[in-house]
């Protein structure tokens, strides 16, 4: 019964900046995660890289060691992921980030999905049928 | 070694693979092993008991790091650390519950709990919060 928590672009740049005004909003969601993966739920944070992209996370730059640091895990834009992204991208006319996590919350096995995004409507959009829990910062 | 350091070493640890194994010396309770071979076999909880027993210290050392990355970030940086109100609305958020659209309700329960309980966890605060909600008959 994995829960998994994706990360948008905003909420990575608001992440990665102490000075965001988000930041406080998703350190707290980052830390009721490592609290309940403390507690032994099966809970992880991932970024789908071509968010990753368009935040400009780069892991081998220092600026970024606080989120390589909170195992904020990869979640590649591999065949299988680029095939369902294209189809959301050519259907919802959303940027490659977005189509990614479409993708994303389309292929998982998680029994449930979380994104934390600035855009509620686009996650709709690219979840299709999939339910999906959002977190709107 | 400081705190960073060691978040670093164990984090290089865990992604380097797990390819490599040794037999340890570690001394677990017979009962506790007993249980594990037990939820294995009767209950296919892991493909073995070294699979479930790997699994639960990963899952419990990424805990161990994200919480330890989370308090050397407010450490140092205190207006990034979150009230127990944040957290009980992060909490809400994750888990969709039906007061999360309210988050002054829940700071409110938050100021209440948090004055008799300083230890309160997010949780308590939103049962608080939703006992609050329930009208008096």
């Amino acid at each position: 019964m994995t829960h998994l928590i994706v990360l948008d672009n905003e909420a990575v740049q608001a992440l990665s900046d102490p000075a965001h005004k988000k930041h406080v909003r998703v350190i707290s969601h980052v830390r009721v995660a490592a609290d309940r993966k403390s507690r032994g739920l099966p809970i992880r944070i991932v970024v789908p890289t071509a968010v990753r992209v368009e935040a400009g996370w780069d892991r081998t730059e220092p600026a970024w060691a606080l989120l390589n640091r909170l195992l904020i895990g990869d979640i590649t834009l591999d065949g299988l992921n680029a095939n369902i992204a294209a189809s959301i991208r050519q259907d919802a006319r959303v940027p490659v980030a977005d189509a990614h996590i479409g993708a994303v919350i389309q292929a998982t096995t998680a029994a449930k999905v979380t994104v934390v995004t600035s855009d509620p409507g686009d996650v709709r959009r690219v979840a299709a049928d999939r339910e999906v829990n959002v977190i709107t910062i | 070694m400081d705190v960073l350091q060691a978040v670093d070493r164990i984090t290089e640890l865990l992604e380097s693979g797990i390819g490599q194994t040794s037999n340890t010396s570690m001394r677990i309770p017979t009962a506790l092993r007993d249980a594990a071979a037990v939820a294995v076999r009767e209950l296919g909880a892991a493909s073995s008991t070294t699979a479930l027993t790997t699994a639960a210290l990963r899952a419990s050392l990424e805990a161990v790091v994200m919480r330890a990355v989370l308090d050397d970030h407010v450490r140092q940086h205190p207006e990034a650390r979150p009230t127990l109100g944040d957290l009980a609305i992060a909490a809400a958020e994750l888990d969709g519950h039906p007061l999360a659209g309210e988050p002054a309700r829940i700071r409110q329960a938050a100021v209440e709990v948090e004055a008799r309980h300083p230890d309160a966890e997010p949780e308590d605060v939103l049962l608080w919060a939703e006992a609050r909600a329930i009208p008096a008959s």
